[in-house]
């Protein structure tokens, strides 16, 4: 009961405001010492050590600086706004772009951080310019920027391909599919919003003094290109064997510099001041790693593993009873606990049961993977929030963000139930 | 004024390890991407060059943690703590650095230093061919950073007492910027 | 009632790790029923502890009384314990327990542990491991040349020898990696984890092992936690460790076995090949000139190496004459 208690703690004690990540150590602190003695934290600097050696998190502080570059270049502004213009009389183009770059951003890292961040980074001001509802602007950023959960590569499909046994590669494939289906419903839900409500993402003024449509979209394309290219210099880096899906994004870091000396931007304070400010994000990013990780271990060694898991070991029903239970039971506990500690306390548990009922691992691990996806937005404890308030400016408040994920939500819900009645579209069994 | 005086001199010692950590991202950068041309080009891989990237890494946002503490680049759920006065932000920061964060900080440092010293202790290195030595260097950037981000707190402390007294105004706050 | 003790297991092993993850708990389970349940072992796999390669460090501190991994792990920390999980070109699974309970090769395994209040026990063995997933063949030592392949610890410094680059590649970048070739071959379990990685998918070759010809996994036990049991839970314990180690060993076999006919038969494309000998005494001249340099550097390195070598050359003789023999004296 430790564990439960120390969420409701943890949950009301964020309200007071103090740093989201201290009130995890904080209060895992207390729960810990209080339950074990202070010796348990002398597990953490195992625990940090294990962050500090997963290079795959390196992706985070590589894009953060892309992004930084890009923005402080002006050059991402210029990519979103052609992009925006090219929609034409589109309203949401703005919108339609951030997600579409945020899809290509997902299929070169699987550190749902790292795009949130760069995207917050890179569209959130730009829409925000343009008028953007907040609620809007950041729903969209925080959606396209857990893309990278279910479009390969991807963190979590290769977790879940190894606590099911399940061969990665066949997971990728999969996920395909369904990822190409959410970033549709996103596109026509801004689509369908924005036309219902005009006000909340206006369309881009054209200049007239700019010269003819085809003039104007000549000069979109030419400012699309230099920031399209280097993303696609990324995602090439990948697919002809040149980096790995985290060294890829050093490529798109040194690439943007590159971009910026072109643009006669480049100097060696500007290298000086995005480095700072990407210390300042991805600190921000690990320090809530690093709370979360006292505040996990505090749950686990308190005992917390065995209440869910004897909850969850008691599911009733068939198979669509219990694929439903399982689903509404993860969707839940994503509002609590982070992805990789459903996927490796709650996965192991249910499998025996999904093998008896004779559901289909790659189906159930596609199901498990778009809802863990949902479980970066839920507030309150959802990162992809975090991350997006720690770049956001201002004028950005927690509860816009909070208020702007929810049709996101329920979107991603749709598709899970999609999933759930018709796997034999999505080519899932 | 020597509480002042004091939250000052913290303040310019946590922007000193953000420039240090500036510099350890702009290594970490081109680390990657040395490693990245001289395998894709010259087919030649330097396993302490790999081990490097995470070293540069990890210190790397290890030091930015009080940096960013000190810039108020810390991320918080605003719902109710954004309407409120200056001198009720004060007090919460006051409470949540001496409740949450001093014994959070402080003991973690602890167990880190023998964490760090056992690794000393050992001589321990890289397992790997070629890979780098003294790996108690890296380890005991946790006691290190953990007792840093500690002292970047006694500033976040300051600062609160200091605002309390009125020494500060609204005007010195400046909100995070990026 | 009497008295129940309790010990904490760290395992280096993530969840549902395969035949990895079932000595831990057979060992468990036996201590706990021969012992009546005076003996309770609680086991925390990696997903909970968070610290595959900490299991030393922590079984050392106390912060667990018992840990499962293997020796190999700790090279960085300690040198000499590179010697006890297997070796290139070293015994068999079957010669290297000979070693270990009739050989002396128990002792000096503990006059290593000794120093750091450790004690280690064998842990099971997977047997051969295969060599790796290629995505060029092999064919002469000049192939090795510039051969980016992800192999760590001892058997990648043998390569490096030979002009190969050993790469550092996140496992979870693995799949990736050798997919784009990024990387030109990799080495990493055996059949049953390599199938679920689907590297067979992705690389044409499929090389036989040399590296790690019997590679032993083991117990950690804190010292200071084995001596406050009773004598008789020493001894149940030690008996339920050995049992455990047996057990996976002829489970990984049959495991292997299973997985191997279930690839052949599923994937026919999987082109299995070996190096040529050419290619193997190049390697082997190799791993002998490293080795030669840790024995030049270190005593307890030379009594090691000397004492495998040396029952490796008495029982060997008997392999050939008895195994060898039998299975190439018909088709
Ligand atoms: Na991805
Ligand atoms: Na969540």
């Amino acid at each position: 009961m430790i564990g439960i208690t120390m969420f409701f703690v943890a949950l009301v004690m964020l309200l007071i405001g103090f740093p989201v990540a201290f009130i995890f150590g904080g209060v895992a602190l207390w729960f810990g010492v209080y339950a074990e003695g202070p010796d348990m934290f002398a597990f953490m600097p195992f625990r940090i050590q294990s962050i500090m050696e997963n290079t795959v998190l390196m992706a985070v502080p590589l894009f953060v600086f892309m992004g930084i570059v890009l923005q402080k270049t002006r050059l991402a502004e210029q990519l979103l706004e052609s992009m925006g213009k090219l929609f034409g009389g589109v309203r949401g183009g703005l919108a339609i772009s951030t997600v579409l770059v945020g899809a290509l951003l997902a299929a070169s890292t699987g550190v749902v951080g790292a795009s949130v961040v760069a995207m917050g980074l890179i569209s959130l001001p730009v829409m925000l310019k343009y008028n953007y509802d907040k609620k809007l602007a950041c729903g969209t950023i925080c959606a396209s920027g857990t893309l990278g959960q279910i479009i390969p590569p991807s963190i979590i499909l290769i977790i879940l391909g190894d606590v099911m046994g399940i061969p990665v590669g066949d997971l990728f494939q999969a996920a395909i599919l369904p990822g190409a289906i959410l970033i549709g419903a996103y596109i026509i839900y801004i689509l369908i919003y924005t036309f219902l409500k005009p006000e909340a993402a206006p369309a881009l003024p054209m200049d007239m003094d700019d010269g003819t449509r085809k003039q104007q979209v000549y000069k979109a394309l030419k400012a699309i290109i230099p920031p399209l290219a280097l993303i696609l210099v990324v995602l090439g880096s990948i697919f002809a064997g040149i980096a790995t899906p985290t060294e890829s994004s050093a490529l798109g870091g040194v690439g943007a510099l590159f971009l910026a000396l072109v643009y006669r931007q480049f100097s060696w304070k500007m290298v000086y001041e995005s480095a700072a400010e990407t210390v300042k994000v991805t600190a921000m990013v690990f320090a809530i790693l690093l709370g979360a990780t006292a505040f996990s271990m505090a749950f686990s060694y308190t005992g917390g593993e065995e209440v869910v898991e004897h909850y969850l070991s008691n599911l009733p029903g068939g198979a669509m009873g219990f694929l439903l239970l399982s689903m509404l039971a993860i969707l839940i506990l994503g509002f609590f606990i982070d992805f990789v500690e459903i996927s490796f306390i709650i996965v192991p548990i249910l499998l025996p049961a999904a093998e008896v009922l004779g559901i289909a691992p790659v189906w159930f691990a596609i199901l498990i993977a778009m809802n863990l996806q949902t479980s970066f937005l839920t507030p309150p404890f959802g990162f992809s929030l975090f991350y997006l308030k720690g770049v956001a400016p201002p004028q950005v408040r927690t509860l816009d963000i909070y208020k702007g994920v929810v049709p996101f939500i329920l979107l991603q819900i749709a598709i899970v139930i999609s999933i759930l009645l018709f796997p034999e579209f999505y080519g899932l069994v | 004024m020597f509480l002042l005086r004091l939250e000052q001199t913290i303040n310019a010692f946590s922007d000193w390890l953000g420039k240090i950590s500036a510099v350890l991202f702009v290594l970490m950068l081109f680390n990657v991407f040395y490693d990245v041309i001289t395998r894709y080009l010259f087919n030649d891989v330097s396993i302490a060059m790999q081990e490097m990237e995470w070293h540069l890494f990890a210190a790397m946002f290890m030091l930015g943690v009080p940096f960013t503490l000190k810039a108020g680049g810390h991320v918080r759920v605003d719902l109710i703590y954004e309407g409120l006065s200056l001198k009720k932000k004060a007090w919460i920061d006051l409470f949540g650095v001496l409740t949450l964060l001093f014994p959070f900080c402080l003991l973690v440092a602890w167990y880190g230093v023998d964490f760090a010293r056992e690794s000393f202790e050992l001589g321990e290195g890289s397992g790997d061919p070629g890979g780098l030595p003294y790996r108690w260097v890296i380890k005991a950037v946790i006691p290190f950073a953990f007792f840093c981000t500690f002292i970047s707190g006694v500033g976040l402390m300051l600062r609160a007492i200091n605002t309390l007294n009125g020494h500060h105004k609204s005007d010195d706050y400046i909100p995070t910027q990026h | 009632a009497e008295k129940v003790y309790t010990l904490k297991l760290a395992e280096t092993w993530p969840t549902n790790f395969g035949v990895f993850s079932e000595p831990a708990r057979r060992m468990a389970d036996l201590a706990n029923k021969m012992s009546n349940g005076r003996l309770e072992i609680r086991i925390d796999t990696a997903n909970k502890h968070k610290s595959a390669f900490g299991v030393f460090d922590m079984v050392r501190a106390g912060q667990y009384d018992m840990g499962h991994s293997a020796s190999y792990y700790w090279k960085g920390k300690v040198p000499n314990t590179l010697y006890f999980t297997t070796m290139p070109f070293g015994m068999t699974a079957t010669e290297q327990y000979g070693w270990f309970y009739y050989g002396g090769g128990m002792e000096l395994m503990q006059k290593v542990y000794e120093p750091f209040n450790l004690m280690s026990f064998p842990g099971g063995n997977t047997g051969v491991q295969m060599g790796g997933w290629f995505q060029k063949e092999i064919n002469s030592v000049e192939d090795l040349e510039g051969l980016k392949m992800r192999i760590p610890g001892f058997a990648g410094e043998v390569l490096a020898k030979l002009g190969a680059n050993p790469t550092n590649i996140p496992p979870g970048e693995l799949y990736t990696s050798l997919e784009r070739r990024t990387i030109d071959a990799l080495e990493w379990v055996g059949p049953s984890m390599d199938l679920r990685m689907g590297f067979h998918k992705i690389a044409p070759y499929y090389y036989t092992g040399w590296h790690e010809p019997g590679t032993e996994l083991q117990f950690l036990v804190n010292k200071r936690s084995f001596d406050k049991l009773p004598a008789d839970l020493q001894e149940i314990l030690t008996t339920a460790m050995r049992v455990a180690a047996y057990d996976m060993t002829i489970q990984s076999y049959h495991e292997s076995g299973q997985n191997w006919a279930t690839m052949k038969a599923e994937f026919p494309n999987v082109e299995v090949k070996s190096f040529p000998p050419e290619v193997l005494a190049a390697l082997r001249k190799a791993n002998d000139e490293l080795l030669a340099e840790h024995a030049a550097n270190d005593e307890l390195a030379k009594e090691i190496l000397d004492s495998q070598a040396e029952y490796m050359g008495v029982v060997r003789q008997w392999t050939d004459i008895a195994d060898r023999a039998y299975l190439n004296s018909f088709e």
